[in-house]
């Protein structure tokens, strides 16, 4: 009973899938509901880009930072010209921001905006 | 006269200053939080061009009694914590 509720309101739910290929094209196995899961529970990630903003404003924020220059690229002391004291108070910050705890061993990697954005966003704690 | 304590190397450094800055996290207290971060990051960054080893040992472990005063104060503080926090820690 529960199970007819759900795919009715799953079939009630879905969002339609607009393709621009020819019909022909598409292999029958192509399931379309595939691209829309109402009922995952798996999906508070966050988005790369809420990352990338996130952790550009940090960067940016930084007193001896000058904001123009902060790209999602950009290496902290060879392009910022930080040294590795203000490489540890960056890392603080995004730890701070994200609420995570950040081993020595890994925070001491973590050099450039790039390699900040993976690590936050490949961990599952971050919020 | 006692060998001289070699200087602590790069590494270290960087981990006691992580260290006391984690400590500082601690503190339920914002103004305490506030002037042990700012306090060891003028310290750290005013004693960065020593180059004399005995020195930088000095200092080395002057910071690393200071680190274990932070966190048996962050202990002592946080029994004795105020319910009513302060407004700069209430995010708008």
């Amino acid at each position: 009973m529960a199970s007819a509720l759900r795919s009715a309101i799953l079939g009630h739910v879905r969002v339609p899938v607009v393709t621009t290929g020819s019909k022909l094209l598409t292999p029958l196995w192509i399931n379309r509901s595939t691209s829309v899961r109402s009922m995952s529970s798996h999906d508070d990630h966050l988005e790369k880009t809420q990352v990338i903003d996130r952790i550009l404003d940090i960067v940016k924020s930084f007193p001896k930072v000058d904001p123009s220059q902060v790209t999602p690229e950009v290496h902290f002391q060879k392009d910022l010209g930080l040294d590795s004291l203000d490489n540890v108070e960056i890392v603080m910050a995004i730890e701070e921001e994200f609420k995570l705890e950040i081993p020595d061993k890994e925070a001491d990697k973590i050099d450039s905006c790039a390699l900040a954005i993976e690590y936050v966003y490949n961990h599952p704690l971050a919020s | 006269m006692a060998t001289a304590v070699p200087p602590p190397c790069r590494s270290e450094i960087l981990s006691l200053f992580r260290s006391i800055l984690r400590s500082a996290r601690d503190f339920p207290d914002y103004n305490i939080r506030e002037y042990t971060k700012r306090r060891t990051i003028e310290s750290f960054r005013d004693n960065k061009t020593l180059s004399d080893p005995s020195t930088i040992a000095t200092v080395f472990s002057d910071g690393n009694s200071q680190l274990q005063v932070a966190k048996r104060q962050a202990v002592v503080y946080s029994l004795f914590a105020p319910n009513i926090k302060s407004i700069m820690d209430i995010k708008h």
